[in-house]
């Protein structure tokens, strides 16, 4: 994730050269996803919602690069639209379960979880269902560390906070999760 | 140490984020407590977990996708973009366009004058099986009469 080049290909887009922006789409676009995969939602219906979301990312950072100034980094601006857009898809979805049936948070716990998990796509899944219940801004914290792998430097600069809090929000998270994965497997 | 300081700490400690003599001072914790080491384990478990969990990558045409949705949301300023060219490319474009047009000029005069010469002996030999096989006009016809009255130097 070199920012050198990323500011070579913004600059490069900003005198009219599409295929700069086309360069950094295709850069970015399997982190992009992979983290709207697991910040979407249960994990059924989170492909297509995932496509959706991360398509809008990078449209809204099409709309918004002309205001992007390059001393923060390229990657966590575009990981802070991915994580806006994720929170106005679940706002947008709960808004439609309310309307519809009982809120989708509710269901899966009551599902039985695998005792053993070899495959990768389970642990995923299971993974995924107890990210659910934590609140945005842990899930957000620790699907940065785990998930994309993102040092705390790198993620207080995608979500604003200082280090401490974010030391504070990936301990937390993982003290929540390691409750619930015990409960459900126990 | 006491075991709710030690618990702050295992995150870092799984993250590999602590300095040397904190490590340490976890590690002789955990040694002596049960509660504390079975914490650190299921942080680490989990941290696995995390880590052998799927990645996904984005779909196959992704980033089509997302240019054709640019495409059809922001339809004139990529138009525009798309406008901005070098102006050797222009330049390029101008002289293509001017040869093909001179191309075009000239072969079909060639064209032209080719098809007049064939068409004239086309004529050429029309007239000669016309004459030579066919009587259109028996002399003694009505039509014959006419034609032979109407034919410049007539005998008659």
């Amino acid at each position: 994730m070199t920012s050198t080049d990323d500011n070579d290909l913004i600059g490069l887009f900003r005198k009219g050269a599409l295929f700069a922006f086309e360069a950094l789409v295709r850069k970015y676009q399997d982190r992009i996803y992979n983290l709207c995969r697991y910040m979407l939602q249960n994990p059924e219906d989170a492909q297509d919602a995932a496509q959706d979301a991360a398509q809008d990312v990078f449209l809204k950072a099409y709309r918004a690069l002309k205001d992007f100034r390059p001393e923060s980094s390229f990657y966590t601006w575009l990981y802070r639209i991915a994580l806006n857009t994720c929170l106005d898809y679940r706002r947008k979805s709960r808004r439609e379960a309310l309307r519809n049936e009982p809120l989708p948070e509710d269901l899966p716990s009551d599902e039985p979880f695998p005792e053993q998990l070899y495959e990768s796509e389970e642990i995923s899944e299971s993974v995924q269902l107890a990210l659910q219940k934590l609140p945005e801004k842990l899930r957000a914290a620790i699907v940065l560390r785990e998930i994309e792998a993102l040092s705390y430097e790198e993620i207080a600069e995608v979500l604003y906070i200082s280090m401490g809090t974010v030391k504070s929000r990936i301990s937390r998270a993982r003290e929540q999760l390691r409750r619930l994965l015990k409960k459900n497997m126990g | 140490m006491k075991c709710t300081h030690v618990k702050k700490m295992i995150s870092r400690y799984v993250d590999d984020a602590l300095s040397p003599d904190e490590k340490k001072d976890v590690d002789s914790h955990v040694r002596g407590c049960a509660s504390c080491r079975e914490g650190l384990e299921e942080i680490r478990a989990l941290h696995q977990m995390f880590a052998s969990a799927e990645r996904f990558p984005a779909p196959y045409g992704f980033a089509t996708r997302v240019l054709a949705n640019l495409e059809e949301k922001e339809g004139s300023r990529l138009r525009s973009l798309l406008a901005i060219r070098p102006l050797f490319i222009r330049a390029a474009q101008v002289t293509f366009a001017l040869v093909v047009i001179t191309m075009g000029i000239v072969s079909g005069n060639l064209l032209l004058a080719e098809r007049t010469e064939t068409i004239e002996q086309a004529a050429v030999v029309q007239e000669a099986f016309s004459l030579d096989l066919f009587q259109a006009t028996p002399p003694d016809s009505i039509g014959g009469i006419y034609s032979t009255l109407m034919r410049p130097n007539h005998e008659s």
